[in-house]
């Protein structure tokens, strides 16, 4: 980026989210995820260790915080005062929400973090010098850091046959959370791009997504109208921006969609739909 | 710069057309497009510039193949990129899956390419296995298996289907034998018994997706079943059909399927049976349905449950079981589920026939329960495991009725209790061979091992017992080239010991691939489906990985069988072996995928452990991640403890998988097997193993600690913030329902 080009746009950079950031976007990748549908299985963590070579730390390093699964599957029991759950346990699958005024980014002090015209938060690992700045300005707790080299402990031979060649093996001192597949995107927008014609909904699927087996997430572009995803975040009102504009926005408080944090107006592209439970 | 961004080319694209005008530099500067000679006289080391055929350099292609990671055969896609697979997800022409597939299936690759496989066939010299050739192992065998009287020669798997059970069948035929233990830890051998005698068909197509409400008492079908992928498509229509259905789950200890109930009743375990009988005289005796097809002895049964005397025995309030019988008939059709717990105890047929007797009841046969239909190729259907199998393999080798038996996709010496003295008796089997592919405790105790392709490098068919939408018969093919010279096929090693006894009828076969193009080319042309040749039809199945059959119809029967009066559960503290969605029996063990991922319910990772109530373990002096010793009269075990409320107070719950004494770097030495210290106790009718069944009693025996046992997650509640919203159903109603 040239100084020139800055200063020509400094007070595009300056814009906050309020005012939409200063991107023009060519895509806004957003999930909903429907928790009346999450069962909690895991599948859809083991999908991502598959495709997006997540390395395994093995009891020690998984006691001291140093997992890497960029998607994991939470559990919370309500109904603490009850002898027991009788309402089942509450599951929540969750990764980086690639929030639209990211707190991630700001801190960072080498910009290895930033935000693309895809609408994702993109961690540029090779930029990255392990500040974890980043991670603690997270409020989503999805920021996962090398403390170690994993690429001996984690993949013996011929384990490391398995690796994804369409994105690295991150090494120690690097920052590392989900992208939304972003190989994926990127080979589904090259191969429309080549084609001459824009990316149809429901051709790029993240493997959390694509593996759930009661098809809990949906994934798709909210800038493409007729997209799954942007109708589902339409039907439950759920806006991209901040939380006045949101709250505003939802004029039926009994629809399902809410954004985790949303309060904390850092603008997530992740929309929950709300659990339900019947009380018999 | 700034105008190239600001206009129709963004940097990617400005990149990319830079790369093609230069291509030739920059291909010229990197990759010489020449057989370079790495170290002279050695290796060609030949480019992508000649890549073989089909293959495009970068471009991953997406094969068929079935999932063998459990017995449920679900179809799937690996992706195949340079020649290595490197991810599967689910087929979506498989009906039974529909393109989904759980973490086991996604950890399939993990066992493909473990460091822990067996590389070379071994053979027992001198006490020690040792590598030897081919050749020499299967001089053995012939030696070994030709002098073998037949009677006393037996096989030893997994739930099989397929050529490969063809494959099996045919063996015992020329060896002379009838035997064939199937072993299934996970496994629905009771009910099938019961589903046979009252519906007259062993696998019947359940329906959740129809039914208004389910009851499961104790059904993880969501997890730990027979199909978990398939049952959890269901549950998705279920939970989003126009009505939400409600999900009612009972059990001992909460399973996966139990963390998704609207309802989770914790019932004291072995009491399952009274409470289905006190459901059926709320039914029959104050809501007044239709007691016909019932026999006097079960009605005898059914009007002797009060509700009064019903509550008080299973611990379930009287209101809940009022309710819940209620909604039952409001909620029509429902569906009512048998579970683990409701099969394994030594009643088990007759608690799952009271179970089975309120879908009667409910008049939910033929509209929730369906008939599977006649599937056209039975010498292809699976042989489904179960663990009266196992008994019966531990009585015949304890009083020596053996001396040779094959072992495939089974682990007895793992799963078998340590009371059956498995391991003692099966010394004195002369000749155990294994085909394996890790050594794990079976492999090692035999005394020739034959090293088996992963199933991602083998050829087969498998036929789901459970099938979806439309019966089928799911194709296997290698999705690659194998990655150790010296490991063989299944089918090639079936077709190898054929060979050896009837050469005349097999020499004809060169290998598995040669039988199965064959088998199909003599399958009938109504699954052909108009394919112009057996060449196209080949193509097709192995490019949808589905051969769809039309099963023939069959109607099921509704009738309720007589059972006796059910016991009352233990006096102490019971045992629940529970396998989980992940290490499921224990074979996933050596996935380390599995291992990291966190238990479902009680996010525990790489360990054993035991959960218990904290009013249980209150009153036993046990606080939370204390060093316990839980004992049976078989033996002990000492492993942590997990504090859990979706427990009953009378169970004691430890998840299966871990406690291996072998099976490579990932599993070997970690935690502690449950099922060495269960009682042999054996279902009446069926012969199963009442897995339910064994009472224990619990010590504590050293302090807690932070590092032993370790959780995911700080905390295990929301602490005020909205993570998980809850919502009644109404508000769904209001916005979204009908």
């Amino acid at each position: 980026m040239s100084l020139d080009n800055i200063l020509n746009h400094w007070s595009d950079y300056r814009k906050g989210a309020e005012e939409g950031g200063h991107h023009d976007y060519e895509h806004r990748w957003a999930m909903a995820i429907n928790l009346d549908l999450c069962i909690g299985c895991n599948a859809c963590s083991t999908a991502c260790y598959a495709e997006n070579n997540l390395a395994v730390v093995g009891k020690q390093k998984f006691e001291k915080g140093q997992a890497m699964h960029w998607m994991r599957i939470e559990r919370y029991w309500d109904q603490q005062e009850l002898e027991h759950p009788e309402q089942g346990a509450s599951f929540l699958p969750m990764m980086c929400q690639q929030c639209g005024a990211a707190t991630c980014e700001p801190v960072c002090p080498v910009a290895a973090t930033y935000h693309t015209p895809d609408g994702l938060n993109a961690q540029v690992y090779n930029r990255c010098i392990g500040s974890r700045y980043c991670s603690n300005n997270c409020p989503f707790r999805v920021r996962y850091f090398n403390f170690y080299s994993y690429y001996e402990s984690s993949w013996p031979q011929p384990l490391e046959q398995q690796l994804n060649p369409d994105l690295s093996v991150r090494d120690k001192g690097v920052m590392e959370k989900c992208t939304f597949c972003v190989q994926r995107i990127r080979t589904v927008k090259d191969k429309a791009y080549m084609e001459d014609r824009k990316v149809e909904d429901g051709e790029v699927t993240p493997a959390c997504a694509q593996a759930c087996p009661t098809s809990a997430i949906v994934f798709g572009d909210t800038m493409d109208e007729n997209s799954r995803v942007a109708k589902l975040w339409k039907k439950h009102q759920v806006e991209r921006g901040v939380y006045q504009k949101t709250r505003h926005a939802k004029k039926n408080a009994d629809l399902r969609g809410y954004r985790i944090f949303e309060e904390l107006n850092v603008d997530p592209s992740v929309m929950y739909l709300e659990r339900v439970r019947e009380d018999v | 710069m700034s105008e190239t961004m600001s206009g129709k080319m963004n940097r990617r694209s400005f990149l990319k057309v830079m790369g093609w005008s230069t291509a030739g530099a920059t291909l010229a500067g990197c990759d010489l497009p020449s057989t370079v000679t790495l170290e002279e006289g050695k290796e060609d080391v030949v480019s992508y510039l000649m890549p073989e055929e089909y293959v495009i350099p970068g471009v991953g292609v997406w094969y068929a193949s079935t999932c063998t990671q459990c017995a449920a055969a679900c179809g799937i896609h690996g992706r195949v990129r340079e020649g290595r697979v490197l991810k599967l997800e689910g087929n979506p022409d498989a009906s039974l899956n529909h393109g989904k597939l759980c973490m086991m299936g996604q950890a399939g690759v993990q066992g493909h390419y473990n460091p822990d496989r067996i590389t070379s066939p071994l053979m027992r010299s001198g006490g020690n296995l040792t590598p030897v050739s081919w050749d020499k192992a299967l001089a053995l065998l012939e030696e070994k298996l030709g002098a073998v009287n037949g009677e006393r020669f037996a096989w030893f798997t997994g739930t099989i289907s397929g050529h490969q059970a063809a494959l099996v069948d045919n063996h015992l035929e020329a060896m002379g034998s009838s035997t064939h233990y199937v072993h299934e830890v996970v496994n629905n051998a009771v009910s099938r018994a019961v589903y046979q005698d009252m519906l007259g068909e062993s696998n019947p197509r359940l329906r959740l997706d129809k039914a208004k409400m389910i009851v499961s008492f104790g059904a993880d079908f969501m997890g730990a079943s027979v199909s978990p992928v398939h049952y959890a498509g269901q549950y998705a229509k279920f939970r989003t059909n126009k009505e939400r259905g409600l999900l009612v789950q009972v059990e001992p200890k909460m399973s996966l399927t139990g963390g998704s109930a609207d309802l989770w009743l914790a019932i004291k375990p072995g009491t399952e049976a009274v409470l289905a009988l006190g459901m059926a005289n709320l039914l029959l005796n104050k809501i007044k349905v239709s007691d016909a097809g019932i026999p006097a002895d079960v009605r005898s049964l059914i009007d002797s449950h009060d509700i009064t005397k019903v509550a008080r025995i299973t611990g379930v309030a009287g209101h809940r079981i009022q309710r819940v019988t209620q909604l039952l008939t409001e909620r029509s059709p429902s569906l009512v589920l048998p579970g683990a717990n409701a099969e394994g105890q030594a009643q088990g047929y007759d608690t799952v026939a009271a179970i089975m007797m309120l879908n009667h009841i409910l008049g939910n046969v033929g509209k929730t329960i369906e008939s599977s239909g006649e599937f056209p190729f039975p010498q292809l259907m699976a042989r489904q495991g179960g663990t009266a199998d196992l008994l019966a393999f531990a009585e015949a080798a304890k009083s020596q009725k053996l001396d040779a038996v094959i072992f495939h996709g089974s682990n007895p010496l793992f799963t078998a209790p340590a009371s059956l003295g498995l391991s003692e008796a099966m010394a004195s089997i002369g000749f155990k061979v294994a085909i394996a592919q890790f050594p794990d405790e079976t492999s090692m105790a035999a005394d020739l091992v034959l090293p088996v392709n992963s199933y991602l490098e083998d050829w087969g068919t498998q036929v789901p017992a459970n099938q979806g939408e439309d019966a089928a018969i799911h194709v296997q093919q290698p999705l690659m080239e194998k990655l150790h010279a010296d490991t063989r096929g299944f089918g090639d090693i079936l077709l190898t010991l054929l060979k050896q006894r009837k050469n005349d009828e097999y020499a004809q076969f060169e290998d598995y691939y040669a039988y199965l193009r064959n088998a199909f080319a003599a399958m009938p042309a109504g699954v052909k489906n108009n394919a112009k040749n057996n060449n196209e039809f080949w193509n097709t199945a192995l490019q949808t990985g589905v051969i769809k059959v039309a099963s023939g119809a069959r109607q099921l029967s509704s009738k309720v069988v007589s059972f006796a009066a059910p016991a009352e559960g233990g006096a102490g503290l019971t045992l629940i072996p529970s396998p989980r969605l992940g290490l499921f029996d224990g074979r996933h063990a050596n996935l380390p995928w599995l291992q990291e991922a966190p238990d479902q319910i009680s996010k525990v990772v790489w360990d054993s452990w035991a959960e218990m109530h904290p009013a249980t373990a209150a009153k036993l002096g046990i606080n939370d991640r204390d060093l316990i010793k839980v004992s049976s009269a078989q033996g002990n075990i000492t492993l942590r403890v997990t504090l859990l409320k979706g427990m009953n107070a009378d169970a004691i719950a430890v998840p299966l998988g871990n406690g291996h004494t072998d099976y490579g770097r990932y599993a070997k030495d970690l935690g502690v097997n449950p099922l060495q210290i269960l009682d042999a106790i054996k279902e009446k009718k069926t012969g199963e193993l009442a897995m339910y069944g064994t009472q224990v009693t619990v010590k504590k025996v050293g302090p807690a600690d932070d590092v032993s046992l370790v959780r995911m997650g700080a905390s295990d509640t929301q602490a005020g913030r909205k993570l998980v919203a809850t919502i009644p159903v109404e508000q769904l109603r209001r916005t979204e329902g009908s």
